[in-house]
Parts: C-alpha cells; sequence; structure tokens
C-alpha cells in the first residue's frame, strides 16, 4: 500500500497538456439498446494500468470505445491517484501498518488537488464523446466534512449526474446535508453482506436510506441482490421512481459466485424487459466480475451481447 | 557456390520457423488469469483460481490483494493448509459476513480444491521465496538461530551440524540463503510427489518470518567458527 509519490502525481500531471491538445469534443450519444441506455462501472476493467498511472484514463476511454458503450460509472480508485483502501472504505485495511499515514495524505490532497485536474479528465472523456455518468466514491466514516464537501465539487467538475457509493446506512445519514447543500443526489449501492445490518444489502436497507432524503436513490446491484435471496423484480416494480440505474451481473443465490451471464439465478432477462416494457427511467450499467481466461473487453462485449439478445 | 546459397537460405528458414514458434509460445504462456502454469496439476488449480473468480480480490500472483481480502501469501491458515484441508473449507462455504461478503463456491469437486490449493501453495512459495531473498535480513541473532534450529524450525530432526558446517563453508552469503529457502527445486518432475524433506521445506517456506531467517542464517554463518 504505497501511495504515490510527488514525482508519480507530476507525471500524471504532465498528460493534461496532452490532454488539452486532443480534437474537440464530440457530441455525447447514449448507447442505446431496445431504448434503454446501456454503460459499464469501469471496475469490469480488471486489466488496467495501477491507479495514478497516467495511461490509465486512456485506457478506459479506448476500452468504452472499442466496446461502443459511451458512459460509465467511474470508480474513484480510477480518479484519484490510489485505490479506495487509501481512503478508508475497507474496513478490514484501517489497520494495516502504515493506513492512519496514507488515509491522511490522502485527505490532504483531495482538499488541494486543482479542480483543474478533474476538468481535465472530463475533458479526456467528453473529446472522446463519453460521458461520466456517475462518480463511483465509497463514502465513510473516515471522511471529514471539509473531504466530504470536496467529493461533491470534484463529481461535479467530472459532469457527473451524481454519485453511485458502496456505503453504509450510518454515513447516508451523515451525507444528508451535503446532497441538500450541493444538490446532488447519492445512490446506494448494495452488496449481500446479511449479516451487519449497517450495510446495504436488503430492501428494507435500502428503505431507510430513501426515507432520509429525497435525493438518495438506489444503484440496484441486481447479482448481489440476488445472492443476498432477495427479489429484485418485485424490488424495481416497487422503487423504479428511486432506482438510478443497475448494475448487471450473474450470481448464484445464497452467498454464491459470480457467473457468465445466463449462468448465475439472477434474473437478468426479465429485469431489463421490466425496464423496457415500463419505461422506467434506469440505466443499465454493465459489472464484469466473473473468472475468465479472457480480456475484460472481450468479456464486457459477451456480457453486451447477452443483454441485446435479451431485449431482442 | 549453389549447395552453399541453399544451406544459408535452409537455415535462415529454420530460423524463421524457430522464432516464429517462440512467439506463439510466448503469446499462449500468459492469459487474463497469469501465466499457463509449468505442470498439469497445478494448470487444473490454476483453472479453477481463475475460473473461480479468486484472483480479482486475491490477485493473479497473491500480491496486490484488493477489496479487504486476505493476503494469501502471508495469511497464516494457507500456511498451515495441507491439500486445501483449511483452504477448502472457507471456499466451499464462503465468508458472508465479511463487508463484501466472500462467495461460497460450493459446487467445486475435492478434487479441484485439491488442485486448487495446491496451485495456491505453489505461488506462495514462489513469492515468499523472492520476498525473502529480496528483504534485508543484516542483524540476526545466532543464539536465537540456534533456539530456531532446535526448536521451532524442527531442524536438527533432520540435519547435523557437522553436515551443515561444512556446507555453509562453500556458499557466499547469498548461495546459503538462497539454498536455506529452497534447497530443492519448487516443482518435482510431472507426476512424481516431492520428497518428505522437500515437503518439509517448502512448508518451512511458506512460514518463515524475516526473523526466522535472519536467524537461522547468523546461526549457520557461525558454524564452521564453532567447529
Amino acid at each position: 500500500m504505497i501511495l504515490p509519490s510527488r514525482r508519480d502525481f507530476c507525471k500524471f500531471a504532465a498528460a493534461l497538456p496532452v490532454a488539452m491538445a486532443l480534437p474537440p469534443q464530440q457530441h455525447f450519444q447514449p448507447t442505446l439498446i431496445a431504448g434503454l441506455p446501456f454503460g459499464l462501472e469501469t471496475f469490469s476493467f480488471h486489466d488496467l494500468p495501477a491507479a495514478g498511472d497516467p495511461q490509465l484514463i486512456p485506457t478506459i476511454i479506448r476500452n468504452m470505445k472499442s466496446l461502443g458503450i459511451n458512459e460509465c460509472e467511474i470508480m474513484s480508485g480510477h480518479i484519484e491517484p490510489w485505490g479506495s483502501y487509501a481512503t478508508g472504505w475497507w474496513v478490514q485495511t484501517r489497520t494495516a501498518p502504515g493506513y492512519a499515514k496514507m488515509r491522511e495524505e490522502a485527505r490532504q490532497w483531495r482538499l488541494t488537488v486543482p479542480m483543474d485536474y478533474y476538468r481535465n479528465i472530463r475533458r479526456q472523456f467528453e473529446d472522446a464523446g463519453l460521458r461520466i455518468y456517475y462518480y463511483n466514491v465509497n463514502f465513510n466514516e473516515t471522511f471529514s466534512d471539509e473531504e466530504r464537501d470536496r467529493t461533491f465539487e470534484a463529481a461535479r467538475e467530472l459532469g457527473a449526474e451524481g454519485f453511485s457509493s458502496s456505503t453504509v446506512i450510518s454515513e447516508a445519514q451523515r451525507l444528508v446535508p451535503f446532497v441538500e447543500k450541493h444538490r446532488m443526489f447519492v445512490a446506494m449501492h448494495n452488496h449481500n453482506n446479511l449479516v451487519d445490518p449497517d450495510q446495504f444489502a436488503t430492501p428494507q436497507s435500502f428503505e431507510k436510506a430513501l426515507a432520509m432524503s429525497k435525493d438518495f436513490y438506489a444503484t440496484l446491484d441486481i447479482g448481489h441482490f440476488t445472492a443476498g435471496n432477495n427479489d429484485v423484480v418485485a424490488f424495481i416494480r416497487q422503487y423504479h421512481d428511486r432506482i438510478t440505474n443497475i448494475h448487471i451481473r450473474d450470481r448464484k443465490r445464497d452467498n454464491g459466485p459470480n457467473r457468465p451471464f445466463g449462468q448465475g439465478d439472477t434474473p437478468i432477462k426479465e429485469t431489463l424487459r421490466l425496464i423496457r416494457d415500463n419505461h422506467y427511467p434506469i440505466r443499465c450499467y454493465i459489472e464484469y466480475e466473473y473468472g475468465s481466461f479472457r480480456s475484460s473487453v472481450e468479456e464486457v462485449r459477451t456480457c453486451l451481447e447477452y443483454c441485446r439478445e435479451a431485449l431482442a | 557456390m549453389n549447395l552453399r546459397w541453399s544451406m544459408g537460405a535452409l537455415a535462415v528458414a529454420l530460423l524463421c520457423l524457430v522464432q516464429l514458434a517462440s512467439a506463439q509460445e510466448s503469446k499462449r504462456k500468459v492469459d487474463a488469469g497469469g501465466s499457463v502454469a509449468p505442470t498439469a496439476a497445478l494448470e487444473r488449480g490454476r483453472t479453477v483460481y481463475v475460473l473461480s473468480s479468486c484472483h480479482f480480490c486475491h490477485g493473479i500472483d497473491l500480491t496486490g490483494a484488493s477489496m479487504g481480502a486476505a493476503d494469501l501469501m502471508h495469511d497464516p491458515l494457507v500456511g498451515a493448509d495441507r491439500n486445501g484441508n483449511l483452504i477448502g473449507s472457507i471456499v466451499l462455504a464462503g465468508l458472508p459476513n465479511l463487508q463484501t461478503a466472500m462467495p461460497k463456491f460450493a459446487d467445486l469437486t475435492k478434487d479441484q480444491i485439491s488442485d486448487l490449493s495446491g496451485y495456491i501453495h505453489y505461488l506462495r512459495q514462489q513469492g515468499r521465496y523472492k520476498e525473502l531473498m529480496a528483504t534485508n535480513l543484516d542483524g540476526g541473532d545466532a543464539k536465537a538461530g540456534e533456539a530456531y534450529f532446535n526448536g521451532a524450525g524442527g531442524c536438527n530432526k533432520c540435519h547435523s551440524t557437522s553436515n551443515l558446517a561444512s556446507a555453509t563453508r562453500k556458499y557466499d552469503a547469498s548461495t546459503l540463503r538462497s539454498r536455506f529457502l529452497r534447497p530443492g527445486p519448487f516443482l518435482p518432475a510431472e507426476n512424481a510427489a516431492p520428497s518428505a524433506g522437500e515437503q518439509a521445506h517448502l512448508r518451512l517456506l511458506e512460514n518463515y518470518s524475516a526473523t526466522d531467517v535472519a536467524n537461522a542464517l547468523a546461526y549457520l554463518e557461525k558454524l564452521p567458527l564453532l567447529r
């Protein structure tokens, strides 16, 4: 867990003028399948350069262009020069040697990095005709209020509509004044930990957050929701107006593993058809996480084809 | 003249073929799940490891564990595992109480668990060898090393100090360290089981601390002087 040095950061910054010299902005057009806007969670790219590498953003852009997917939810670990472990998301890593120093350095970076840093990344996407639709930041109790403020400002500079966040219910409570102040939504992303009542994993956990603020929404991960033995279709029917986007993956029930699309228990076809047939304003984002010997781009393409066939 | 020209052309053609085959071979040996493993059993283990997407959280070569996942290179449970008896129970049941819950892989067979654990141990042995060869081990305590030799390390069960003293005289410090960590090969010949001694050393390699190694080497380096 080594933070990038000042020299590494300068290398990253050195790439900025190159980006500024790119061709003028292309017009963004959503990737539509049967009228549904498709995108991807950048976590799907498992073979990217390391956080902070100047080639990371260009590689994401190249991959998206290759796939014909024009919008994304981008992880903070792909924007900031370190992974989300440095900003406290993983409870298990908070006790690691050197963590406290690393966390403080990450905080200071967030508080002092010029907003041009984010504007430049946005420009790189826009120049390629792509859009960062959601900024995926995993808010947690290690954030200071100043850091929360700056993170909302960063999301705005990235051009994001709002956040997707793998957060917890207690942190959602802290975020209420920030969504109101910045007029920007946070969509809670679920996993399937049914043991910890602070985690988003059930309809009831989502309901608690949705009741806290009208600016809270759900990023419903239909694979994790299924692995937690919940009913995806019933939840979408009930809360379609409070779901910004879904993460599409296929998992087995009972905390089962990720599987190639069509081999798990997740009702992917039914979900996509439900959204299409009812004209729900929900964006559909692929999140590739099953094992394969092929590249991430090849597998995301396979996932996309599965969705296309489901909606044919 | 013609014959010489023909021989030259043949040599060039052969060279091109060899290079082409070599390029294809090296292309075949790496994929999104890392390098193809050197034996059939390990490749079966790698297949389980990759297709179960273990590498996304635990790293392709056990380094760079992410998402709060266990560091399989250093986790003592892996070091204590024998043929999947501990790894298997976790893999089959998952860890539902983790922050993002490790999935359970209940469909894996006993053979697949055995292959998987073999591959994890292989990666761990390779990784720890590299790590301990690169670590600064100055300042070892020979007395503590002697205690380790005769106690926790169990070295004295197989090795006499007189044999080791003569062996120690032959090696420079780096070679001695390498021989201490890995006296035999990582891999036995295909289809051959490692000897009991090789197995014992590979188990030790998976569990040495840097302090253990520093102390034991300090002791070994003094042996010729003590005789």
